[in-house]
């Protein structure tokens, strides 16, 4: 299981109303494609996890996670996973914001190959897998950060 | 024979959380209407009501509107796949198309997986007015025949179970998903909504809410199962939305209107009675006034000594008029002439009355707080037979 230091439980945010159900290990899984992120998605699911998927910027017309309001899914997820491409800036925001509002919660990003100094700095000291990464890799990835193994989660909400 | 079982009874809330804040909110609301209730006539308790009701009113419309317009949700959810990794879940939400062969079919076709447990759906779609008046046992028991009759025809028993909700059908998917936990959501819809059949744009409700793949199976009169591609499905979406929140709109609308008359008359009728029950205080007063013995302006009277005789034959002085009629507190004019040469006093300490009358004609006014009758008497040094005696120097005044 991961762990959450005082640091992200002290800060109190003003939550948009989508709370998990689940308690479960929860990863969370941005990326801007549908698809994929729902076979993500579903590779985690089996792997035991409990998952919420969202586009990233593309899907909000400002993402709740750099307003005031905050993101519940990012706020109690045990992981997040990142794919959100980054040549914008207003993805590589949702990076900076994860990494301030969320220093203990482990961030795995799938990096592009042709990162600028900006970028490489944003990254440093995330687990980061080289994009494109396949589904299996980013759930033994995930697998391997959290110590949890498929089927030890109970099942149900 | 062992007793019929009832039917579960459903909580409206989901979790404690929600019906205490239900509770909570409810108390709020009705703390003003008690304070004005209390503090205040009965129509601004009326009014506050209202003002409460309107209130509510506005934030539910306002949620229900968003809803129908179906705001982006973009962070979808599911929890963790339950069972072996070869095992599939697969939840078919359906009413008023459980009768179609298509899909009928495809439930056998995917109960012949192995490994694959397929759950109907089949959700009431009580509306709102049966669900207040509890008029809902028609539709679960049409829910119930579907359901029946569609199991009836499938085989594979032990891989495809049933199940019935009362809840509203994006509810129903929802609880389904804590307790079956699908892998996989199939949503079996007309593309037109029968008046007693599942809304065609829950598939993309669902599709937003959960991270899993949804299929949307469409059915159109006499024609094969299709799937219809996202964009035709999202301008379907959006025109439905559109249309369930201007007619929404329009009801919550005359709700309002119908709401703000029965109010106002509730209002209107509580003032005229309260003008009637004032008019009746007024007109049972007068009433009562004119009831009463006639009481003149001014009344003349003379103290006189030895005036009248007593019993044993002797003169004694006294008051002309011993006997005084008054409202109570409204002064009575009293003109004496008092023919003695030392004062006289017309004292009732009961009704806190001490007028001192001198010598000659004056003018003196007589007021009595209270109603009843009280003892007068002179409390001046003079005929001492006729100062204890009521109709000489002694007397009642009587207050009404």
């Amino acid at each position: 299981m991961f762990s959450k230091g005082p640091a992200a439980q002290a800060r109190a945010l003003n939550l948009n109303p989508q709370p998990w159900r689940w308690s479960h290990p929860r990863v969370l899984v941005e990326h801007p494609d549908e698809a994929a992120g729902l076979a993500i998605a579903s590779g985690l699911r089996y792997a035991g996890y409990a998952v919420a998927v969202c586009p990233g910027p593309a899907g909000h017309e400002r993402c709740p996670l750099t307003g005031p309001a905050g993101c519940a899914p990012a706020h109690d997820a045990d992981l997040v996973v990142s794919s959100l491409g980054y040549e914008h800036e207003a993805a590589r925001e949702v990076l900076r914001e994860l990494r301030t509002r969320y220093p203990d919660t482990p961030l795995l990003v799938e990096a592009p190959p042709d990162m600028d100094e900006s970028l490489h700095e944003l990254l440093d000291g995330c687990h980061q897998l080289p994009a494109p990464a396949s589904t299996e890799q980013i759930v033994a990835t995930v697998q391997s950060l959290s110590g949890h193994v498929a089927g030890e989660g109970p099942a149900g909400a | 024979m062992s007793p019929a079982r009832a039917p579960p009874v459903r909580s409206p809330f989901h979790s404690e959380q929600e019906a205490f804040r239900f509770v909570l909110l409810v108390i709020l609301a009705l703390l003003p209407v008690a304070l004005a209730a209390t503090l205040g006539p009965t129509w601004l308790a009326l009014v506050v009501l209202a003002v409460m009701l309107g209130a509510v009113a506005a934030r539910v419309v306002q949620v229900r509107m968003r809803k129908l317009r179906a705001v982006e949700m973009p962070v979808k959810m599911a929890p963790p796949h339950v069972g072996s990794a070869s095992e599939r879940r697969v939840l078919i939400v359906a009413n008023d198309t459980l009768g179609e062969e298509a899909l009928l079919n495809e439930v056998e076709r995917l109960a012949s997986v192995p490994h694959t447990h397929v759950l109907l759906l089949v959700p009431a779609l009580i509306s709102r007015g049966a669900r207040l008046t509890g008029a809902v046992d028609g539709l679960l028991d049409q829910a119930r025949v579907r359901l029946k009759t569609a199991l009836d025809r499938i085989g594979h028993a032990s891989a495809v179970a049933g199940e019935i909700s009362e809840a509203d059908p994006l509810q129903a998917v929802e609880d389904t998903f804590a307790t079956f936990v699908p892998d996989e959501v199939i949503v079996s819809t007309r593309w037109e909504r029968a008046a007693s059949g599942l809304e065609p744009r829950l598939a993309g409700l669902v599709r937003e809410r959960f991270a899993v793949p949804v299929r949307h199976l469409v059915f159109d009169p006499g024609a094969a199962a299709h799937e219809p591609d996202k964009d035709t499905e999202a301008r379907y979406r959006h025109e439905s939305g559109e249309v369930a929140a201007r007619t929404f709109g329009l009801k919550a609308l005359a709700g309002a209107g119908i709401l703000a008359a029965v109010l106002m008359s509730a209002v209107a009728l509580v003032q005229s009675s309260e003008r009637r029950e004032a008019r009746a205080v007024s007109q049972a007063a007068a009433e009562q006034a004119a009831a009463l013995p006639p009481v003149a302006k001014i009344v003349d009277l003379s103290v006189i000594p030895e005036y009248k005789p007593g019993p044993e034959g002797e003169k004694h002085d006294a008051f002309t008029v011993t006997e005084f009629t008054v409202r109570a507190g409204q002064p009575q004019q009293l003109r004496i002439d008092n023919t003695d040469s030392v004062p006289h006093s017309i004292t009732a300490p009961g009704a806190g009355v001490n007028i001192v009358v001198m010598p000659g004609v004056h003018t003196y006014t007589l007021i009595v707080k209270h109603a009843g009758t009280f003892l007068w008497f002179c409390t001046f040094q003079c005929d001492e037979w006729a100062m204890a005696h009521p109709g000489y120097m002694s007397g009642y005044i009587t207050a009404s």
